[in-house]
Formats: structure tokens, sequence, C-alpha cells
């Protein structure tokens, strides 16, 4: 196992670029990715501290976060879907309905 | 040996997830992300979780990637307008100020990170990571979670169902 | 890592993944570099023969298949569940029988909905 910290700072640099896609992106399926890559960012994290720490634990959290991933991601794909539907786009700058 | 192995695999991963954010096709985007994920698997085989590696390959890589190529290819974007460095209008000091926010917590989880000490990692038993023995804390520690698992399922496909199937008119 | 009998099982993928790049890269990089190149807008048509294409190649896909791409990922999940399961289920014995058939139970309410919804017919 090379050193834990290695991985740690791997797993930061991944969520740190995943926070970048959202916040800079306007694209929703762009968006929809970059939250992918911090929910893995997450993942390398907890398999790095279980396999640190010679426990299973981490590795069934991250099962449980692909879990959720898969969910979100069929509920939130039928999320963008609908919303093309409703106006040809996935700019998230022109879905502005519910702003003050 | 192992930093020889793990470094070339990062530093793809790195790559890719900034081609993820960076590329102005979606389609180029997603399979960006298939090749993260693949890296992915390979950073958890060098941490011997070889379960989690093989999930990670068959759930992100084989079926979570595939619904967004499909959903890319049904809604038939065209790449991105050449106006997504953009700040948006009257956000430019917002702009700013959050990436130097993102920049600051990277430095900071980085410099937690390296000061701490983390030189000596348990002794594992040769089955660690595999199947058998992720099942068996799973099926016996972890019991509500995974049956907690299932309703989660089960709301998640009811929604994806009637999000898709209703007719909007 | 050679000592790990675990890891030795991997050098054969990574073997497998070196000589799958290595082979595309060189195909793409010996055809670019050897093949010549004189390009003409009669070559870059699609039909070389002669018929003018009336629509782009890339079309929409319709809707189903997102649906069912959908339909499967979660299905997809459920039988990921039952990979550890049936490998530990020596050792869980009756009790490891009994949550995978209310885990199979809760899905199957929702084999039930989406069937009675017509989630799963084609048209």
């Amino acid at each position: 196992m090379a050193p834990l910290s290695h991985y740690l700072v791997l797993s930061g640099i991944l969520f740190t670029i995943g926070v970048m896609g959202v916040l800079v992106r306007r694209n929703a399926i762009v968006v929809f990715m970059s939250i992918e890559i911090m929910l893995n960012a997450v993942n390398i994290s907890l398999i790095a501290f279980d396999r640190y720490l010679g426990q299973h634990d981490g590795q069934i959290f991250s099962f449980m976060v692909m879990a959720v991933a898969a969910a979100e991601v069929s509920v939130g794909l039928a999320i963008v879907i609908a919303m093309f539907r409703n106006k040809p786009t996935i700019n998230l700058d022109e879905f502005n309905l519910m702003k003050w | 040996m192992e930093l020889l192995i793990f470094y070339p695999i990062a530093a793809l991963a790195v790559v890719l997830a900034l081609f993820v954010v960076f590329n102005k096709s979606p389609i180029g985007s997603a399979v960006s992300l298939i090749g993260l994920m693949l890296c992915l698997a390979g950073v958890f085989i060098g941490l011997s979780a070889h379960f989690v590696a093989i999930l990670q390959v068959i759930i992100y890589a084989g079926a979570i990637m595939v619904l967004f190529m499909f959903v890319i290819m049904l809604l038939n974007l065209k790449d991105d307008d050449n106006v997504i460095w953009k700040s948006r209008e009257g956000n430019t000091l917002l702009t700013v100020l959050t990436g130097f926010l993102v920049l600051g917590i990277l430095y900071k989880i980085i410099s937690i990170t390296l000061s701490a000490d983390s030189s000596k990692p348990a002794k594992i038993m040769e089955s660690f990571g595999t199947t058998a023995e992720v099942g068996k804390s799973l099926f016996t520690t972890y019991v509500l979670p995974f049956e907690v698992a299932s309703i989660l399922l089960l709301v998640a496909m009811v929604g994806a169902l009637v999000l898709a199937k209703t007719k909007i008119d | 890592m050679r000592n790990d009998p675990n890891m030795s099982e991997y050098f054969f993928i990574a073997v497998f993944a070196v000589v799958a790049l290595v082979v595309v890269a060189g195909i793409l990089i010996l055809s670019a570099v050897l093949g010549p190149k004189n390009p003409s807008p009669q070559k870059t048509v699609p039909y070389e023969c002669g018929i003018i294409p009336t629509e782009e190649a890339k079309g929409r896909y319709p809707v189903r298949f997102a649906t069912i791409a959908m339909l499967f990922i979660i299905f997809d999940i459920e039988v990921v569940f039952m990979y550890p399961w049936a490998v530990a289920l020596d050792q869980l014995g009756f009790f490891g029988l009994i949550e995978m058939f209310l885990f199979i139970f809760i899905l199957g309410i929702a084999y039930v909905y989406i069937w009675g919804r017509g989630g799963l017919e084609w048209d």
C-alpha cells in the first residue's frame, strides 16, 4: 500500500475538480458527471482508511455510496429528460422559474 | 514498487477528471469519466479492495455511464456554446471568491493530510477485501442498511418510471 | 507487490491493457503516418456512389432506450447485492436466506408496479 496521505491527496484533488465542475459548468449532464466525480473521490478516501485500519466497514460504506449513486443517476437523468421536454435546453441558467 | 503503479494511475485519473470538466462535448466528458472510473478501479486494487474494484467496473463503468450515454444521445446535445467560461452577469466577484475558496479548501486538505502520521498501515489477512469477507460484514453487521437500500432502490425505480412515463402537455 | 498472491492475478489484466493500448495507438499512428492523404469533397460525403443524404446521421434516440436503461441500473444494483450474499451464504445460514427474501420482496413490489404501469412495454 502506498502511504495513506497519497490516497487522501488524490481524493482531495478529485473532489475539488468535481466541485469546480458543479460550480462552473451550466450543462446539466456535465454537472451530474461532476457530482459522480465527487462521490468517487469520497469512495477513495473511505477505502484508503479502510485498508489503513484493516477493517471492512469502509468498503460497505462505499458499496452503499454506489447504490445511492445509481439511484440518484436514474432519477436525476429522468428529471433532466423531463426538463428537456419542458424547454428544449439543458442549460441550467435557463431554468430560473423558481428564482426569487 | 507500489508508488510506481500508484503515481501513473493517479495522474491519469486527475487528467481525466479535468477532461470531464473542461470538455466541450458531453460525449467526450462521458468517455473521460469512464476512463476515470477504470483508473479508480485500479486505485482500489492497489488498496486490496478487490470486491469494490470489480463493483466500480460493473456499476459505474458498466451501468451508470451507459445511462449517461443514452441520455446524451437522446437529447442529441450540440457541443456547448463558447460562453462556458464567461461568468454570469454581475457575478464576477463571486466567481473569483469561489475560486479562491476552492483552492483554499484544497490547500487545507493537503496540508493537514501531509502533516498527519500515517506510516503504519494495519497488517491485513490474505482474504482482505474479497467478496466473501465483504459479504460476511455486509450481511451481519450492516443488515439494516442493506434492507434500507432495497427501499431506496424501490423509491428510485418508481420515481424514475413516473418521471419518464408522464407526458407533459 | 510480487509476494502478494492476490496481486499477481492482476498482472495479466495489466498486460492485456497495455497490449490493447499499444495496438490501438500503433494502428492509428501508423495509418496516420504511412497512409496517403489527398482529400476531396467527393470523398467526405456519406455515400460515395452518389446518393445525397437527406438527414443528419446524428439523429435523436427514442426515449424508450433511456427508460429501459434506468430500470436496468436499479436491477443491476439488486443483482450486485446478491454476489456477496451468494459467496457468504454458507456462513450466514438461515438468517441470510430470510434477509435476502425480504430484500427481493421489497424490490418485487417495485417490479410489480413497473409491470402494471407498463414500464416494460416497448411502445
